[in-house]
């Protein structure tokens, strides 16, 4: 037969029953087990105060009834304790999901746009837009690229099968590059010229992870008295800093394009490596990203424009090849597929 | 062009490492695209179509001379003063050849002579040369033509003298039917405007392309006759791409050789032949060049360098770059007193044309790094941007905020997929491309639908049941050309699924809801008309137009509705999907926007209003639209709007009717209406309607 349980231990049990109390019925429980008139382990203890050897009766009730009145108190303290927890009347459980509106989203490469758009908005550009299909002679030839010209093999392009009605000449081919429409600007408005040309371009290139048949690029055309290629310079570094970071370091090295000439091109830091050398700027630190140059003389000659009297520059550079080292994408595929886990993952 | 690093100081005294010289070239134009160190030191550098005096060793030592600012030397001379044309050689007889040229427009010059040798191996030296440049060795006659063309930029070709009908070498076009095998044993089908090098009776090579197998050297050859012409550039072009055969030589030729090189070529083939122990000359050289160009002069004036430049030159170091070039210039000053010089260009560089292109050498030895950076000055506000900007903005961020994500699609499809949107729904309105990569990019898109319910089908197969997709772009017609759109799909939920359980699929009016806030978004009333196009479920599609009241009312902007699921199931959308879509015509949406700044507001109302609701019973083929025009018609202006809150059919409501509901909202703009007016108005508007629709009040 085992003794009957000792206030200390009723104490150190009435603890831990007490801690395991959530609810109004687990206080129900506890009560019931420790105060209950019949079987309460406390009305037990109190009733066998009067079997206890007289000395020690007195001593016992007090420790008894303390323990008793302890308990009542604790026991109130956690009915309020939990009463306060209790929802107010026609609460909701806020941590349920709301009924959510969808939220499209802009793609990655009208984001990119945006940015380019707004910096140069900023530099005074205006922001112009041309057809898609041209002719031969605003895609080519006005931009000093005569048929049979070898830098014609440096843009393939796609043909319609049969001419369409175009602006001023029917339509004949895909524009490979949005310079047309810088042809179409400077035809109808004199210098200064300062605008931007963006859109999509066609070139006749197979899928791969970085060739799309269709791409966009932006182009900008700066024409005026005294333009020169310090003026092109400068303002290629404020873009690049603009674009890809103040701490951008940037490069500026001679090249070739048929309708500038001296021609340039603008390399920046690698924008992963910070110039240390990795995979993407394949070891050399830098990373080419934009040609330009000086307006060549026979497009103002085109145009009507007297190059005596006018100096211009021009610049070009593709969108998604900014897309892809700014975001971090391998695959330039990614941008016409449009699967929403790849363009959710930009916010509005 | 592989540049091989010994071979290079041959000509110039330089000792940078491999690595520094690339950087230096690097900033000088030339992009390095590897650098290798064994067994030779070799660097490629990228040379660009304007500047084939650098696909050689000298090209690149006139470059280098002038960034290290040191001599260059070339054993051959300057290549002006020695290669006049040999003014007697013209007349020169040749008992062993016999060369006439018959057609000067493709070949202005053609120099030739023979050399009795004795085929065997080349030196090691000239073979780990022409390895590192990339050029397999064959024999030494060849490989010295070869080691020519690398080192001087020009190529020459050699040919068995006794296997040539004749001995004679005929520059001509090719005739109609003529064959020739070629050096890589391939037959080829000539065309009459090609030139080729034939003997008495047939083509033995093609122009500045490649060599003839039949006259090849072989080990038994003992007579050659070299080949050392300059060939025009467009002809070479033309022949090397219907031909599909690109070679060193047809490289070097249509980007534009040195007119002067093939003198300079045929005496570095003449002394490499000599220093191998190849063959030595047999008579001299043949030189037929009926017509010689004079070198080019051109003004470059000092002030212009600083002009387009934006940097002051010294005129030291403009002559220095000029000289280092290859170029020789004389002090002058124009008769308006302006310094410069006249600059005599080498007939090597054929980029160089006008006075822009020698600043363009000047700035790139000066160094593009040294200009300063300065900015455009802007001289007047910039004209506002294209209003097609601002618009697109506005829709993608409307229809963003409805849910749509925005796709970017190819412009082009299969011929397949576009047909059913095209138009009149025959291709005869399609636009194909002449030259597609392939099959699915065959014609232009009559629509943007087809390649977005493509991009529905890709991401259904993902596992995303609910899609939203919009696009703004072109669709082309053969008729009309170019017309900017934009096109929505959706499909799956038209609200998601909630755990309150009030989740939908979508169905026409959640589409209509979406063009209807596009058109609010851009200031523009439309209206929804029955009808359809081949590609929408009749009985679930609308045409949408301008509504009256505005300017071109009934302009028609385009179609809206429920895609036939045959073509959905056809682009691999699973045929249980409904996939509703539209397409609206952003030109003609601006078009009958009113614009923001003509804009005036309406003065608040300053009286209650009155709302009656009012239900009817109509014919269930009864468009709402023609009850609530009745209605419109009926009401006085006080009736300010109509609101459909309810259609209903079934029990309590006869066979073949309807109940449509409207709350309807009077108000007075001067005053406050009685009760009594307005049951005289809802007396008027359901008398119309029994009148016109055989109505009546339920």
């Amino acid at each position: 037969m085992s003794s009957a349980p000792t206030i200390d231990d009723l104490r150190a049990q009435f603890d831990r029953d007490l801690a395991t109390v959530a609810s109004e019925a687990d206080l129900r429980a506890v009560r019931d087990r420790y105060l209950a008139r019949k079987g309460g382990l406390v009305s037990a203890l109190l009733k066998g105060v009067a079997t206890a050897p007289a000395a020690e009766r007195p001593a016992l009730g007090q420790q008894a009834n303390s323990l008793k009145v302890d308990i009542e108190q604790r026991l109130a303290e956690r009915e309020l304790a939990i009463e306060a927890a209790r929802a107010p009347a026609g609460a909701v459980d806020v941590t349920l999901p709301g009924r959510r509106l969808p939220l499209g989203r802009r793609h990655p490469l009208t984001i990119v746009r945006d940015r380019v758009e707004a910096i140069f908005t900023r530099m005074g550009f205006e922001i112009v837009e041309g057809p898609e299909l041209e002719d031969d002679y605003h895609n080519f030839e006005a931009l000093n690229m005569p048929p049979e010209h070898p830098a014609r093999d440096m843009q393939d392009t796609l043909y319609l099968a049969s001419e369409l009605p175009g602006l001023g000449r029917p339509a004949t081919l895909l524009r490979t590059h949005t310079s047309g429409m810088q042809i179409r600007y400077m035809e109808t408005h004199q210098p200064p010229v300062r605008i931007l040309s963006p859109g999509r371009v066609y070139r006749r290139d197979n899928l791969d992870l970085t060739h799309t048949p269709m791409f966009s690029q932006f182009e900008a055309l700066v024409v005026g008295k005294r333009i020169s290629l310090a003026d092109l310079k400068g303002t290629l570094f404020t873009f690049a800093r603009e674009m890809f970071g103040a701490n951008t370091r940037v490069r500026f090295r001679p090249s070739f394009f048929p309708y500038t000439e001296p021609s340039a091109e603008l390399d920046i830091s690698c924008i992963r490596c910070g110039g240390r050398g990795c995979a993407v700027c394949k070891q050399s630190g830098w990373l080419e990203i934009l040609g330009s140059g000086m307006v060549h003389p026979a497009v103002f000659e085109a145009v009507g424009y007297d190059p005596e009297r006018y100096t211009g520059f021009a610049f070009g550079m593709g969108i998604e090849r900014v897309a892809m080292l700014t975001y971090d994408v391998g695959d330039i595929r990614l941008f016409y597929e449009n699967d929403l886990r790849f363009l959710e993952q930009f916010p509005l | 062009m592989k540049l091989v690093y010994p071979w290079l100081q041959d000509f110039v005294k330089v000792s940078d490492e491999p690595e520094r010289l690339a950087e230096t070239l690097g900033l000088r134009g030339f992009e390095v695209a590897t650098i290798e160190h064994k067994p030779l030191p070799v660097i490629d550098l990228e040379v660009t179509a304007n500047r084939p005096d650098c696909l050689s060793v000298i090209g690149f030592a006139r470059e280098v001379a002038t960034a290290y600012g040191v001599a260059f030397e070339d054993p051959l001379g300057s290549g002006r003063s020695k290669d006049r044309p040999l003014e007697e050689s013209e007349h020169e007889t040749q008992p062993d050849l016999d060369v006439v040229i018959e057609n000067a427009d493709l070949c202005p010059r053609y120099a030739a002579q023979v050399f009795q040798v004795k085929v065997g191996d080349s030196p090691s030296w000239m073979q780990d040369r022409l390895h590192a440049a990339g050029v397999r060795p064959i024999n030494n006659i060849v490989d010295a033509t070869n080691y020519t063309m690398i080192e001087r930029g020009h190529p020459t070709h050699a040919f068995d003298l006794e296997r040539l009908g004749g001995r004679a070498l005929r520059i001509r076009r090719a005739r109609a039917g003529e064959t020739i095998r070629t050096l890589d044993g391939v037959d080829r089908k000539l065309e009459a405007d090609m030139l080729v090098i034939a003997d008495s009776e047939r083509p033995q090579a093609i122009g500045g392309v490649m060599g003839g197998a039949e006259s090849e050297v072989t080990p038994h050859t003992t007579l050659v006759a070299l080949e050392s012409a300059w060939f025009q550039p467009a002809s070479v072009r033309r022949t090397a791409k219907r031909l599909g055969l690109k070679t060193e030589a047809s490289t070097r030729f249509e980007r534009g050789a040195d007119i002067n090189g093939p003198l300079a070529a045929i005496r570095r083939v003449a002394e490499l032949f000599a220093k191998i122990g190849a063959g030595e000359p047999k008579g001299p050289i043949i030189d037929r060049y009926p017509a010689p160009r004079p070198s080019l002069r051109l003004a470059l004036r000092r002030p212009q360098i600083a002009r387009l430049l934006g940097a002051d030159v010294p005129s030291s170091d403009v002559e220095r770059i000029l000289m280092g070039l290859g170029f020789t210039s004389t002090p002058v000053r124009s008769s308006k007193g302006e310094e410069g010089w006249l600059v005599s260009v080498p007939s090597w560089r054929v980029d160089v044309a006008r006075e822009a292109d020698l600043i363009e050498d000047v700035g790139r030895h000066y160094g593009y790094d040294r200009l300063p950076t300065t900015f455009p000055a802007l001289d007047a506000i910039s004209p506002p941007h294209d209003p097609r900007i601002a618009r697109a903005a506005l829709v993608r961020e409307t229809l963003a905020g409805a849910g749509f994500a925005e796709a970017v699609t190819f412009t082009f499809i299969e011929q397949e997929a576009a047909t059913p949107f095209a138009g009149n729904g025959t291709s005869t309105s399609l636009v194909p491309i002449a030259n597609p990569l392939s099959e699915s990019f065959a014609v232009l898109r009559p629509s943007l639908v087809p390649c977005l319910v493509d991009a529905v089908a890709h991401n259904r197969r993902r596992e995303r049941r609910d899609v939203r997709l919009f696009e703004i772009g072109t669709a082309f017609s053969a008729t009309d050309g170019e017309a900017r759109k934009v096109g929505l799909a959706w499909t799956g939920a038209g609200s998601p699924e909630h755990w309150s359980g009030t989740g939908r699929e979508v169905d026409f009016f959640d589409l209509r809801g979406a063009v209807e806030r596009l058109a609010e978004a851009t200031g523009t009333a439309v209206e929804f008309s029955p009808g359809t196009v081949d590609w929408l479920v009749p009985g679930r599609s609308a045409m949408v137009s301008i509504a009256a009241g505005g300017p071109n009312p009934g302009l028609a902007l385009g179609v809206a509705g429920q895609l036939q699921p045959s073509i959905a199931a056809a682009r691999g959308v699973p045929g249980a999907d409904a996939v509703y879509v539209a397409e609206i015509d952003l030109d003609r949406l601006a078009a009958a926007a009113t614009g923001r700044d003509d804009l005036r507001v309406t003065p608040l109302p300053r009286y209650p209003s009155i709302v009656r609701d009012l239900s009817v019973l109509v014919s269930d083929t009864l468009p709402a639209a023609a009850v609530r025009g009745t209605i419109r018609a009926a009401a006085p202006n006080e009736l300010e709007s109509i609101a459909e809150f309810d259609r209903y059919q079934g029990k309590g409501i006869p066979e073949g009717q309807i109940s449509l509901s409207f709350h309807l909202t009077f108000r007075a703009p001067d005053r406050t209406l009685t009760d009594a007016e307005v049951d005289r108005s809802m007396d008027a508007i359901v008398a119309a309607l029994a009148r016109e629709h055989g109505a009546s009040r339920r």
